[in-house]
């Protein structure tokens, strides 16, 4: 990570800058204190955060790496990222462009509605007439009834047509001339009279007076000729049809019910592994923020889920194979591959289901822990002690050197520990309670500690319910800072458009005024860091106090409209970024590897949409055998810490773990870029002004030459800020907000000119 | 502007829209051959869908607990199938959904046919095209053409899936195509009308530097498809066949029977992602590192698991043993073949020789070396033919052109008359007459210089010192240099910047050194992404079959002779 900046000098104390924590920033003095502090402090808590960190982190990467590789020439950079960069060549692996949205789909459903809806009304209402009709037919008692007068009450409901009324054959719609009705239908109509299905003012003209078939529709009516109903085949069909219908949505076969209870145990088991799995790491580790009976508990009841899954899906597997006929094989077909998702289900997750220490190895455990706990608090006192000495040793080989040192320089030891505060290195918490002032970090702050009391108090519900809180609480923070970073960005810009025209002025004035060069050089300055007018303020003395009162004015101004001092937000997560950058580096293609690995873990049967799902591999898996080989259960706990890991990415997020990812990527977060160079920004200038600080110590010294370097300084802000931009257009451009693309397009375009000319003048 | 990705998102869009429950997937031939290439059928069972059917297929039940996921093509035949369906349907729910536009009749009689109201969707998802890898994709088309114009049934299918890829990546393109070719106007005329049909359809957000199709013909370039090949994919299609990611093993001496057809996925196959790409000399080292990390973990036969940490340990890496057996058995078949079949063959010497054809310009040295190679017996009558296709496509006009002898040669090995035609039907399909652009000696200075540093210093790898020509049209395409006249744009805007994201599809088919070269461009070329497609993904045997079902048949050895010789006295 000390690669990121330029050492700032060349004090030996300062290489302890290496233990910070890349969460809180705290500096640690130690390896083992941080080791400690990082475990209690943000062991699991601050997953959330961590997550976030790390996406951003990725995010400026990967937006730095498209940016670096269109303007890949104009600008060389050094350090990590750079070294980094040039593995890929500039380029991006197809395998790693970022995951674009869906594509294009168009829905026909309104329309095929429309029409379908026209039909329907149709049948619906030919449906309902004939059910009315029926309901009639059979309203009276048959069996006691004559059959001619049967056949009046049915005329009577349906009147029956004559032949004459029926020129056409009503299936194939023929013409029927009167002399040859021997014809299908006609023939059927002639013998069977005519048609109780239709009425003659029937709207279905085609179907008129067809008798096709003397059948019955309903079992009640079938046993004597007499009892039956005279029916048309059309309206026979639509009869059937509708019985059929009925009769299905009442009926639920068993494998519908055995699958939903299956499913029922899937869910369980979804919802409760992860919350053992959690319980029985802690409980490994020999911590006490678990009850091991509880664990013990929940382990025998998600285990007996297994056993349920497996016993279900054998269930369905041999359903209906003992009986005569056998089932269709499609139907036997369904009844393999449900067993073989289940059983797939269950390997990878039973996997994962570590097992638990016993009462004595945990107290062994938990001893072991505090014995842990111990020794690194041990370490960390003797640490700070050591710390301390040497800080002392230190001070006085300092005191003794600042009093041989010249004038000017006496009070360097303490600008850096001005610097070393502020800048980028808290030792404090300071910007920690900057951060604060946002009222959405307090809430986050909040939450966070909230979810640390909830876990203590192992409230699980509430703290997944927090977690979630959190979560939301964080994207709003990030948007909050896009927002931000974009209009800061602007203003910036704008800002130093103004410097440099003021500059221009003053420059060429400066001739005429050189008493007032250094007043005009301060305005210059505190505009830039403020603490460079501290540092003033330390050496000018009183003199100046006209002009720092003012300067001090301008800073809190300057807090609400300048990017610079709205540095400690940002300066520290970029920090952090930074951090994390270092502490988790990333390996571009770790990520679809894991997925690749995952996928194939499923991929036993390779071959896609092979017709034989056959089950018998992975019924011979031992691991699989569950029915109460718990032992062998007992004892998988590295292999669940590999699941565990899985849990965050199980198969069947595929889906969303690629949308987040999608999100993550299109996000619309310049923010950390903007950290990023604007980190960096701030080093520079904490260098430059540093150099300036050490080659004149004098305020009022100041001469052509330091304008030059000024000059320098104005350039290189330049560059940062066209970088700056560049990726707000590319990230703009990513989530589509192409309004902002063309302001920030404009404004590079402002930069570049400037810069160009600036370049024209420092030439000459 | 990943393609597999692409249609994988489509495929659980539908599973997602279709909610909780039993369900089978319904497909036609095609789309199953699409969604197969995206996902595994493991995968999908994740998802709850239990079966996949073939909507043409007459042995479905009656199913009324399963939802059912209608993937089709919109072709007649399928609605006509839908139809049926909907009148009596077998399954509870439909959700359907076209790879490609459907006209507003055929939703109408769909709709009319739903009586039970059994639809629940009907949508278009423009996954139309066979994904091969992110960066490439293939239609899966052989023959395209007819002589040199477009069969009009495929060009139809071709226009098809191209708008269906543009869709599903949403990009609204300018278009260039290659002009020395009349398909590709073609092609590029039936895009460009389909895009202004459905405007509405492409109305995508704008990006500042538009996307580019450029539509290119195998035609110019039928030196790449001859190439013996040496990385690993290529190399696999070239001498076993990849055919929708999977290969067909069963010539394989000794094989056994759960190898008989292996799939290589590099979105399933973590060893075949990092090694596709690679040459074969490093996988087989590859290989042997994966050997020697399964053989670790193999557990031993005599291990006894007595005590729980044994049984511990045994479990613990018994599925990643499983899965590495997978994947180890499988991998070691395939490359053990493969270099069986190149020491059999006489590959390396082959290859050698195919390169210099290729790259270099000595006649003489390359005669002699083709001769030579033709002498000798395990030189196989297919690549014995493919050496005189070569050397016939590259000094076809040179003056000591010598191919009637080479001819000879291959009558008197014993090279069956149909191969011998064939030499005579590259030429007449890819031959200096055809091609737009000058193949083999390079153009511009740094080209030039190049080649005589090569010349010079020795090439670093003999066998793969070939880059294909697609290389240098795309190089100069990013860098904004190739040329309007011979790759026009169609319609009268043009791109002012160079362009970023690229479409450049291969009418006749494209090849896997095609895909390799796309891949490094995309890694080193920054800010450009690029999709390679064609209407198929050739080896030189499915070549050389495009060639002739394209109704290029040559004009038998005597002819053949004569012309020769012509063209040598000039």
């Amino acid at each position: 990570m000390a690669s990121n900046y330029p050492p700032p000098f060349d004090d030996p104390v300062e290489v302890r800058e290496g233990f910070l924590c890349p969460l809180c920033l705290k500096d640690l003095q130690s390896f083992y204190q941080l080791q400690s502090h990082y475990e209690e402090e943000h062991s699991s808590e601050d997953r959330d955060v961590k997550g976030q960190l790390r996406n951003l982190v990725q995010k400026a990467k990967k937006a730095k790496k498209k940016l670096l590789k269109r303007e890949g020439d104009d600008r060389t950079d050094t350090g990590a990222q750079e070294r980094y960069e040039s593995f890929s060549y500039g380029g991006v692996d197809p395998y790693m462009w970022e995951p674009q949205e869906l594509g294009a789909m168009r829905s026909h459903l309104s329309d095929f509605k429309k029409h379908r809806a026209a039909r329907i009304d149709h049948y619906v209402v030919e449906v309902n007439k004939l059910i009315i009709r029926l309901e009639k037919l059979t309203s009276f008692d048959r069996t006691n009834t004559e059959s001619a007068k049967i056949r009046a009450i049915e005329k009577s409901v349906v009147p029956w047509v004559n032949d004459q009324d029926v020129p056409f054959c009503p299936d194939c719609g023929n013409n029927l001339p009167l002399a040859s009705k021997l014809t299908s239908a006609s023939k059927e109509a002639l013998t069977s009279h005519t048609s109780p299905g239709s009425s003659p003012n029937s709207i279905h003209g085609s179907r008129r007076g067809s008798i096709s078939s003397v059948s019955s529709v309903s079992s009640v009516l079938d046993e004597k000729d007499d009892d039956r109903i005279r029916c048309c085949r059309h309206c026979k069909d639509t009869l059937l049809k509708r019985e059929q219908q009925i009769d299905e949505s009442e009926y639920t076969p068993d494998i519908v019910k055995l699958y939903e209870k299956l499913r029922l145990c899937m869910e369980k088991v979804d919802q409760k592994a992860p919350e053992y799995i959690k319980m029985a790491e802690s409980l490994n580790a020999g911590e006490t923020t678990y009850n091991l009976e509880h664990a013990n508990d929940l382990r025998v009841e998600v285990q007996k889920v297994y056993e349920l899954i497996d016993a279900l899906s054998k269930k369905i597997l041999t359903l209906g194979l003992n009986e005569e006929p056998q089932p269709h094989p499609k139907t036997l077909q369904l009844q393999r591959m449900i067993r073989y998702s289940a059983t797939l289900f269950v390997q990878e997750k039973l996997l994962g289901l570590m097992s638990l220490p016993t009462k004595d190895k945990y107290e062994e455990l938990k001893e072991k822990r505090k014995q842990e706990i111990d020794r690194k608090l041990h370490m960390e006192r003797q640490a700070t002690l050591e710390t301390q000495r040497r800080q002392e040793e230190k001070q006085k080989d300092l005191v003794s050197r600042s009093t041989a040192a010249p004038n000017g320089e006496v009070p360097y030891p303490k600008r850096v520990s001005v610097k070393k505060s502020e800048g980028w290195l808290p030792t404090s918490s300071l910007p920690r309670q900057r951060e604060i002032a946002d009222p959405l970090l307090q809430q986050i702050d909040n939450i966070t500690s909230f979810i640390k009391q909830a876990k203590a108090a192992n409230r699980l519900d509430e703290v997944r319910m927090l977690q979630e809180n959190l979560r939301q609480l964080q994207d709003e923070y990030d948007q909050q800072q896009t927002l931000k970073a974009i209009e800061l960005s602007k203003r910036q810009a704008e800002e130093e458009e103004m410097q440099r025209e003021q500059l221009q002025v003053l420059r060429e004035k400066e001739w005429e005024r050189e008493q007032h060069k250094a007043v005009s050089q301060h305005s210059r300055t505190r505009s830039l860091d403020f603490r460079e007018v501290k540092q003033h303020q330390h050496e000018s003395g009183k003199e100046n106090l006209n002009q720092i009162a003012q300067s001090l004015d301008l800073d809190t101004t300057q807090i609400k409209s300048s990017p610079s001092s709205k540095t400690p937000s940002p300066d520290a997560v970029q920090k952090q970024v930074t951090k994390e950058n270092s502490v988790f580096p990333i390996k571009p293609r770790e990520a679809p590897q894991y997925i690749r690995e995952t996928d194939q873990n499923q991929t036993m049967l390779l071959n896609p949409f092979e017709d034989e799902a056959d089950t018998s591999p992975v019924e011979d898996d031992p691991a699989n055998t569950l029915a109460g080989d718990s032992s062998q259960v007992d004892s998988l706990p590295a292999k669940a810490r590999h699941s565990d890991k899985k849990e965050y990415n199980p198969f069947e997020d595929d889906e969303e773990d690629q949308q987040t990812n999608g999100a993550t990527v299109g996000a619309p977060n310049p923010f950390e870029d903007n950290g990023n160079s604007f980190q960096k920004s701030v080093n520079d200038q904490n260098s430059g002004n540093q150099s300036e600080g050490l080659s004149s110590t004098n305020p009022f010294e100041v001469d052509d030459n330091e304008i030059s370097g000024e000059d320098v300084i104005e350039e290189e802000l330049l560059l940062q800020q066209i970088d700056n931009i560049k990726a707000y257009i590319f990230d703009a451009k990513h989530s589509g907000r192409m309004d902002e693309v063309e302001v920030l397009t404009e404004n590079l375009k402002e930069l570049k000119r400037t810069l160009a000319k600036q370049k024209e003048k420092s030439k000459c | 502007m990943n393609v597999v990705f692409a249609v994988k998102q489509y495929v659980s869009k539908m599973i997602e829209d279709s909610g909780p429950g039993m369900k089978v997937l319904l497909m036609d031939k095609e789309t199953t051959s699409i969604v197969s290439m995206v996902y595994t059928q493991s995968e999908i069972l994740q998802k709850e869908v239990y079966l996949f059917e073939r909507l043409d297929s007459l042995n479905r039940e009656t199913m009324k607990h399963l939802k059912a996921i209608c993937f089709l093509r919109p072709t007649k035949e399928n609605v006509e199938y839908l139809i049926q369906e909907l009148r009596r349907p077998k399954y509870s729910i439909y959700y359907i959904y076209f790879s490609n536009v459907i006209s507003k009749s055929d939703v109408k009689s769909l709709a009319e046919a739903d009586e039970q109201e059994v639809v629940a969707e009907v949508q278009e998802f423009y996954g139309d095209y066979i994904a091969v890898n992110p960066h490439v994709f293939s239609l899966n088309l052989l023959g395209c053409c007819q002589g040199r114009s477009w069969d009009l049934a495929q060009l139809s299918r071709t226009a098809q899936g191209l708008t269906a890829l543009l869709l599903s990546l949403k990009k609204c393109p300018m278009i260039r195509y290659q002009l020395s070719s009349e398909p590709a106007k073609r092609l590029a005329e039936c895009v460009k009308q389909v895009i202004t049909k459905e405007y509405e359809l492409f109305d995508f957000r704008r990006t500042e530097v538009p996307p580019l199709l450029l539509i290119l013909d195998r035609s110019d370039d039928a030196i790449t498809p001859l190439l013996n090949q040496w990385t690993y994919q290529a190399m696999v299609h070239e001498l076993l066949g990849i055919n929708n990611n999977r290969i067909d093993l069963s010539r394989v001496p000794g094989i056994s029977k759960d190898l008989r057809e292996v799939v290589l996925s590099a979105e399933n196959d973590e060893f075949y992602a990092n090694n596709m790409y690679l040459n074969f000399a490093e996988i087989g080292s590859n290989i042997k590192n994966l050997m020697e990390d399964f053989q670790r973990r193999k557990p031993k036969e005599q291990q006894k698991l007595e005590s729980i940490a044994d049984m511990k340990a045994f479990v613990e890496n018994y599925p990643q043993f499983k899965k590495m057996s997978g994947t180890v058995s499988k991998h070691v078949t395939v490359v053990g073949e493969l270099s069986r079949l190149a020491s059999e063959r006489n590959l390396l010497e082959v290859s050698e020789v195919e390169q210099e054809l290729a790259c270099q310009n000595d006649h003489s040295s390359a005669h002699q070396n083709v001769r030579r190679l033709l002498q000798n017996p395990k030189v196989t009558e297919f690549d014995a033919t493919r050496l005189v296709m070569l050397y016939a496509l590259h000094y076809e006009r040179h003056s000591s052109n010598s191919l009637p002898g080479l001819m000879m040669d291959l009558k008197n090995k014993g090279v069956s008359e149909k191969y011998r035609k064939l030499v005579s039907a590259v030429v007449e399909y890819g031959g200096k007459r055809v091609r737009g652009s000058d193949l083999f000696s390079p153009k511009d200075a740094v080209a030039i210089t190049k080649q005589f540093l090569k010349g010079l210093k020795g090439v670093e790898n003999v066998y793969t010192q070939h880059q294909p020509f697609l290389h240098e049209t795309l190089d100069q395409l990013i860098k904004g240099k190739l040329k309007d006249g011979q790759y026009p744009y169609l319609g009268p805007s043009t791109l002012r910047d160079r362009p970023q994201d690229i479409i450049v599809f291969i009418i006749g088919g494209a090849t896997y050194e095609e895909a390799l070269t796309v891949y490094n461009l995309n890694r080193t070329t920054p800010g450009v992404r690029i999709v390679l497609g064609g209407t198929t993904i050739h080896n030189t045997k499915s070549f050389l079959e495009e060639i002739s079902a394209s109704g290029f048949r040559g004009r038998g050895a005597e002819s053949a002779h004569v012309t020769a010789r012509a063209s040598s006295r000039r």
